[in-house]
């Protein structure tokens, strides 16, 4: 089976959005200010829901925001 | 830091105090045999133990009865944690095994007194065991 990335653009979606803090998108989702952390920097990758959350407080598709590369 | 992270930490800080406070006063007042016949000094560890034991649950059920304090990541983390948690339960006991089996080998029979020891070691163990499968799990993912 291939290595697989997934990827996000969570960090410029953060500041498109007028320098959305981490503290402020976490709440948002329901989740702690250090899973975002984790998430922006690639060392968690997301449940399905948390990463449907995420993009819905963007107002984008999912797609938008995680990239699956092999 | 997160809340469970931080949990974790003052909890492997109580069962390091714990555990010497435990090991201390059984040095002090006289060792296995004193524990055996001093009925004062068995109440004095009773109460150590229990004391431990409801101050590590208080510090641990507070947070993780609280909505939106545990996320997704924190679960999984409790969730692996066991991982260490067992390996620490296991080599407890091996140690305990090799120590009274060479102690009492030529006496051919260990003290009663130990079934007490062993289960409330284990315990501690047990408990520092998971929070330091907690902090490896934040490590890990950090």
């Amino acid at each position: 089976m291939p290595k697989a990335e997934i990827s996000n653009h969570i960090r410029r979606l953060r500041f498109d959005r007028g320098e959305m803090t981490q503290e402020e998108l976490a709440n948002r989702v329901g989740c702690t200010r250090q899973t975002i952390i984790a998430v922006e920097a690639g060392k968690y990758v997301p449940s399905l829901s948390l990463a449907f959350r995420i993009a819905r407080v963007f107002g984008v598709p999912v797609e938008e925001v995680f990239q699956y590369e092999e | 830091m997160a809340p469970l992270q931080r949990r974790a930490f003052y909890g492997l800080l109580i069962g390091f105090i714990w555990i010497v406070a435990i090991i201390v006063v059984f040095i002090l007042k006289g060792g296995v045999s004193a524990f055996n016949e001093d009925q004062g000094f068995r109440l004095t560890i009773d109460g150590l133990w229990i004391g431990g034991l409801i101050a590590y649950l208080i510090l641990f059920e507070t947070i993780l009865g609280k909505p939106g304090h545990v996320d997704e990541r924190d679960k999984l983390i409790l969730d692996k944690a066991p991982r260490f948690q067992w390996l620490a339960v296991i080599f407890s006991l091996v140690a305990w095994v090799i120590a009274l089996s060479e102690s009492y080998h030529d006496a051919g029979q260990v003290p009663v007194v130990f079934l007490y020891l062993i289960f409330m070691s284990v315990l501690i163990v047990s408990m520092i065991g998971q929070a330091i499968g907690i902090l490896i799990g934040y490590r890990r993912m950090r």
